[in-house]
């Protein structure tokens, strides 16, 4: 097992988090916040992987069969929905911004302060 | 049959069934809905609290127990008496909130009521779990319902920079926490609270990895807990959001995080951290420290009444952060005490606020000098929230005060009180000026030190009931103040406090099926120190909120040196969403940084 996923992981989490921090569109900032929640898949099926494994579906090979872990999945699975959810709700979000104001930069639309 | 499951289960339903037919209902049959799965809620959630007086209960879906010593395959809730404490207090909350907006909101307001029916089932859900990924998937439920709650009146700018800076923030500390799930998974091979925390035990090993993920966890939880830097987000938030939404936000939303701070500490990581708790302490304890300072500053500092109680709000959130940080059951069970006088109190002041909203269609405090007195039951509720807040002798918050101030004191941190009585006197003193301002008339409309902050939209409101609205108000004020005089409250919750901490006996019933040893028996002791700091913090509230009215007769050189200091401060808190996650990066790395270094044992 290598750690380069590992590594991975960390590089997207931070380039996402760069991206974020650095962006003046809302919808490029939603992408951004998707590629950091990205980085949570690759983590949670690279701990699952074992080398050799094949996948957990037992319909068609022998139950003695080296499969990865089928939990991590099914976590995977679970975090994508959020990840559904949320994208969709920011994405509304700033489509409703652009109706109110006009413009989808966060440093023009922020009202509140203080 | 098990009733556990039913708490959450029939609400989601109940939400589910008024979002697909409440298109065709009359807006009446919604609200019953609502009210009465949320009646149902809280009965359950009374029974649970009385049954788990000596004991854990537990549940698994689906019937997948585990046998002793096999791997636990199950998703298990594990009922503790905090855990259904905290849940009664949430569908509490949730019928004041349900309460207070009926027959309110006159578009949509079905959804409104689904959203918030999800929003209080999935925080109820959070408390009962005993799964850590069962735990992030509720965590998720309610912050997505919360951020769509926050953007309700969509059709103004604020409210949806402030639900688009909450989402950001919060789904990125939920990341956080992700991660940390992910990493001890990939340690121990489990889900289950009970079964990671005697896996890592048994492998002693505190290594990166595990420092890594105690790191993460606390850190994305402490967005949700909004301590400081992971704060910025609720500001914006509750300054936006309906006013029955912010009494379950500052209420039980952001103690939610605080809970799980404790949750995951005592029944994950005490056993194979159990030697670095001193350090672990110290790093909590600083945490705690700043934000309850900063809260109390930044209320201070505000007109728009809203954005002041959510400052209010972070400032007590740093107070229950260092009662946890303490690590003892006594200091818990005080937090736990706190939580419930804190929660009822602020309900009210928000509603307060929403009633002033409703009425005036504004909610500044210099722009609403002295138009208050035409709402006495009001005013009565706003001085009565204040006063429980400010932790008076034997009423409101002066239970759980003691029992951290006491606690402390014992172990040697002997400015803990002071932390304490500066945070309540700065966060209530402004309540206390504001509730003069605006009820009474008194002192000045003009103030050197207080924010500029762009108006609020009244909500749409045809056919509210201002009277009801008061009157739910001015309840929740009254059992806010009321629960302080209740020392029993506070000696339950350390009893409480005892089994939730206690890491073997938790992992022995949910994992053998062992019976759970009886907590140790509490009784209230009154400690002088405590009775003086409560009159300290009582006079000290009245006395900097009555001078503060007057802050415009202010010698001149000392309101600019005031209003220079609090500059930076001001500027700090942008409403720039890039600014936010910057300062949670830079939080991340500075709290994860020291907790992972403490564990190493380099401090």
């Amino acid at each position: 097992m290598t750690i380069l996923p590992y590594l991975l992981a960390v590089w997207i989490f931070l380039v996402g988090l760069v991206g974020i921090v650095t962006s003046r569109n809302l919808i490029h900032l939603t992408v951004c916040v998707s590629i950091c929640q990205s980085a949570t898949y690759i983590l949670l099926l690279a701990i699952g992987y074992k080398s050799h494994g094949t996948a957990p579906v037992f319909a068609d090979i022998p139950t003695s069969r080296k499969v990865v872990d089928p939990v991590v999945q099914s976590l995977t699975l679970t975090d994508i929905v959020v990840a559904v959810a949320v994208s969709a709700l920011l994405l509304a979000l700033a489509l409703k911004v652009f109706e109110a104001e006009g413009s989808l930069d966060p440093a023009e639309i922020a009202e509140l302060k203080g | 049959m098990t009733i556990v499951p039913i708490v959450v289960a029939a609400p989601l339903l109940t939400a589910a069934l008024i979002a697909l037919a409440g298109k065709w209902l009359p807006h009446v049959v919604a609200d019953a809905a609502g009210l009465a799965v949320t009646g149902l809620s809280l009965a359950l959630a009374s029974v649970l609290l009385a049954r788990t007086s000596a004991r854990l209960i537990t549940y698994w879906f689906g019937g997948w127990r585990p046998r002793a010593g096999s791997f636990p395959v199950g998703i298990g809730w594990a009922v503790d008496r905090l855990g259904a404490g905290f849940a009664l207090l949430v569908t509490c909350l949730l019928f004041a909130a349900l309460a207070y907006s009926w027959r309110t909101m006159t578009e949509e307001h079905y959804l409104f009521v689904a959203l918030l029916i999800v929003f209080g089932a999935a925080m109820a859900g959070f408390v009962l779990s005993g799964d850590i990924f069962n735990m992030f998937v509720f965590f998720e439920l309610m912050s997505v319902a919360a951020f769509v709650l926050t953007a309700y009146q969509a059709e103004e700018a604020s409210p949806l920079q402030g639900a688009f800076n909450f989402a950001v923030s919060n789904t990125l500390g939920a990341f956080l926490v992700l991660t940390g799930i992910a990493l001890l998974y990939g340690r121990t091979g489990r889900l289950n609270l009970a079964a990671i925390g005697q896996t890592l035990t048994n492998q002693g090993r505190h290594d990166g990895l595990v420092a890594a993920a105690f790191a993460l966890i606390t850190c994305g939880f402490l967005v949700k807990a909004a301590l400081v830097p992971f704060h910025f987000w609720l500001a914006d938030a509750h300054a936006t959001a309906p006013a029955p939404v912010c009494v379950l936000f500052s209420g039980v939303m952001v103690e939610v995080g605080i809970f799980a701070v404790a949750r995951i500490y005592w029944t994950v990581f005490d056993g194979v951290l159990g030697e670095f708790q001193s350090p672990i302490r110290d790093v909590l304890l600083g945490v705690g420290v700043v934000t309850a300072v900063l809260g109390a500053v930044m209320a201070g500092a505000q007109r728009h009444l809203k954005r002041l109680l959510a400052y209010s709000t972070i400032a007590h959130a740093g107070c229950f952060m260092i009662g946890v940080a303490l690590l003892t059951p006594d200091a818990l069970g005080g937090v736990a005490a706190y939580i419930v006088a804190h929660a009822f109190a602020k309900g009210a002041l928000f509603l307060c606020g929403g009633v002033l909203l409703t009425r005036f269609g504004e909610v500044d405090e210099l722009l609403l000098h002295g138009s208050g007195r035409a709402l006495p039951v009001s005013a009565i509720a706003w001085f009565a929230g204040a006063l429980a807040l400010a932790s008076p002798p034997f009423l409101g918050t002066f239970t759980g005060h003691a029992l951290i101030d006491d606690t402390a004191s014992t172990m040697g941190y002997w400015w803990v009180p002071v932390v304490l009585a500066f945070a309540t006197i700065g966060s209530t003193a402004a309540i206390v000026r504001a509730g003069l301002r605006v009820y009474a008339g008194a002192g000045d409309p003009d103030d050197p030190l207080l924010a500029d902050e762009p108006g609020e939209a009244p909500p749409p409101q045809e056919r509210a009931s201002l009277g009801l609205m008061q009157a739910i108000a001015l309840v929740l004020a009254l059992a806010g103040l009321g629960v302080g005089a209740w020392t029993g409250l506070a000696t339950r919750a350390v009893e409480a406090a005892y089994t939730f901490t206690d890491r073997i006996s938790y992992a022995a019933v949910v994992l053998d099926h062992r019976a759970l040893p009886p907590p140790p028996p509490e009784t209230w002791h009154t400690t002088a120190a405590s009775v003086a700091w409560a009159v300290v913090t009582l006079v000290g509230s009245a006395a900097v909120g009555a001078a503060s009215v007057y802050r415009n007769r202010f010698p001149e050189p000392l309101t600019r040196a005031l209003g220079a200091a609090l500059a930076p401060l001001h500027a700090v808190h942008s409403g720039n969403i890039g600014d936010y996650v910057a300062w949670l990066v830079l939080g991340t790395g500075i709290v994860g940084g020291l907790l992972a270094v403490s564990v190493h044992g380099v401090l």
